[in-house]
């Protein structure tokens, strides 16, 4: 936690407020959401990082995002971004944040509806991307590398980012993946800041003790990328990003609209009605 | 070792017993009279590990390679009380749905493998010369992978290479096997 004092009961609470938000997570696209005391400490970080600053999210279904954006505007803590765009291929997660958005008034906070396959649609100004992209274990971290260069071109790879990737020594892949990202980055002409080992967990049965760390990158000053985004099609790159052979067929998951939206499914369950009594005296 | 256990070779370990309160002899019954007369089976499990996308990675990759892969099975005393409901249709990739054959009834379960063969056999299965073959665990050592909360895994045989633990765990005795078939493991609704 920064140095300043925090209310720590009030930060898990507006995270637990945030939690309670989310769509539940589709694994079959490697959505696996952090641990909740993780992502109040997350939250804390990215906002004392990116202080002051244009931030998009290039994918978020864990909702670090409105962490962030909501423990500013609670005064929970006195940082965070100037603005910040959320970029997501479910419009369950955009719709989700703009309604969180506009119930508590977080006027500093928007949602895209964006496949990261498709090109950037902008603006290209922004100062910072964070992104805890599908990690790659089958794809040496291609999944990865797709993500941010969506974030690098969401700054004109001219900014800073963060980058949450799995974090384990006792596995193989994730170093590779770690590797991999870290040499196309500095092919994109940024550098590695800092990295933070092993920082969260997540609700993850088959690998409950996977953790991942932060990976902060920064461009060297002057650097310059591509002027055009472009879509990317390449088979090879898409071959396995959802995992072997998986290559992605989905362009946006859809919300099927519900009228009670955040309260429990109808589907789930069913009332048994008490015998009509009179003498209930109701 | 057996012609399952062969260096090299994919399997997928399972702890099986009652579930949704049926005893596992009655699901075996059962299982193979669905392989006789829809010419598969469809062995119903739950948990989020094996999630069918994964298994079928792992199934495509290692069918090419050792030819046949085995679902090997330990029996344990469970008390699965999920609700006995039937699911009504079955998909490979979650995006396309088919309806579950009027033979097949897969109860309590959000996930099914596709098997045939299924039938008792004993033989004891090292779990410490295994590692996990597929997804974010890939490369652990299968008695490291297969504790507490995790019931089940895709994993490669290993070579008799030692391990670098000296204690070494027990083999575990597996009672019942059965062949995956295509489409391998399928999501249910």
């Amino acid at each position: 936690m920064a140095e300043e004092d925090i209310d720590l009961r009030a930060a898990v609470n507006a995270v637990s407020d945030v939690v309670q938000n989310r769509p539940r997570p589709l694994r079959e696209f490697d959505q696996i959401y952090m641990k909740t005391g993780d992502m109040v400490m997350q939250s804390e970080f990215v906002a004392r990082w990116a202080d002051g600053k244009r931030l998009a999210f290039i994918g978020d279904g864990d909702a670090i995002s409105v962490c962030v954006a909501y423990l500013k505007a609670r005064g929970i803590v006195p940082y965070g971004p100037s603005e910040i765009v959320v970029y997501d291929f479910d419009e369950r997660i955009t719709n989700a944040v703009a309604r969180f958005a506009e119930k508590e008034g977080l006027e500093t906070l928007a949602a895209r509806l964006y496949n990261c396959l498709d090109a950037f649609p902008g603006p290209t100004d922004f100062d910072c991307f964070y992104t805890n992209p599908p990690w790659g274990a089958s794809n040496a971290g291609e999944s990865v590398k797709v993500f941010v260069q969506r974030g690098m071109e969401a700054t004109s790879y001219g900014g800073e980012g963060l980058v949450v990737v799995a974090d384990d020594p006792d596995l193989e892949w994730p170093g590779r993946v770690l590797a991999n990202l870290q040499a196309a980055a500095i092919s994109s002409g940024f550098f590695i800041q800092r990295m933070m080992p092993r920082l969260h967990s997540y609700h993850l049965d088959d690998a409950p003790d996977l953790r991942s760390c932060n990976l902060l990158l920064k461009a060297a000053p002057g650097n310059q990328g591509p002027e055009q985004s472009l879509p990317i099609r390449d088979a090879e790159r898409l071959a396995n990003f959802y995992g072997r052979d998986l290559c992605p067929r989905v362009h946006f998951v859809r919300e099927n609209i519900r009228l009670d939206y955040g309260k429990a499914s109808e589907g789930e369950y069913s009332l048994e009605l008490l015998e009509a009594e009179d003498d209930r005296g109701c | 070792m057996t012609e399952v256990v062969r260096p090299g070779a994919g399997l997928i370990f399972m702890k099986v017993g009652t579930h949704a309160g049926e005893d596992l002899k009655d699901i075996i019954a059962r299982k193979r009279r669905e392989i006789e007369e829809a010419g598969f089976g469809l062995w119903g499990y739950g948990g989020n590990t094996c999630h069918p996308l994964r298994v079928r990675e792992f199934a495509r990759e290692y069918e090419v390679r050792s030819g046949v892969i085995y679902l090997c099975m330990h029996r344990m005393e469970s008390h699965h009380r999920a609700a006995p409901k039937r699911a009504t249709e079955y998909s490979a990739d979650g995006v396309n749905w088919q309806t579950v054959p009027a033979a097949i009834n897969v109860l309590g379960s959000r996930y099914a493998l596709a098997i045939t063969d299924l039938h008792e056999e004993s033989f004891l299965l090292p779990l410490q010369r295994t590692r996990v073959a597929v997804g974010a665990s890939v490369g652990r050592r299968g008695d490291l992978y297969v504790q507490g909360r995790v019931d089940k895994g895709c994993l490669e045989v290993l070579g008799d290479t030692p391990t670098r633990d000296s204690a070494e765990a027990a083999p575990l005795e597996i009672g019942l096997l059965a062949q995956l078939v295509e489409p391998y493991a399928v999501l249910l609704r």
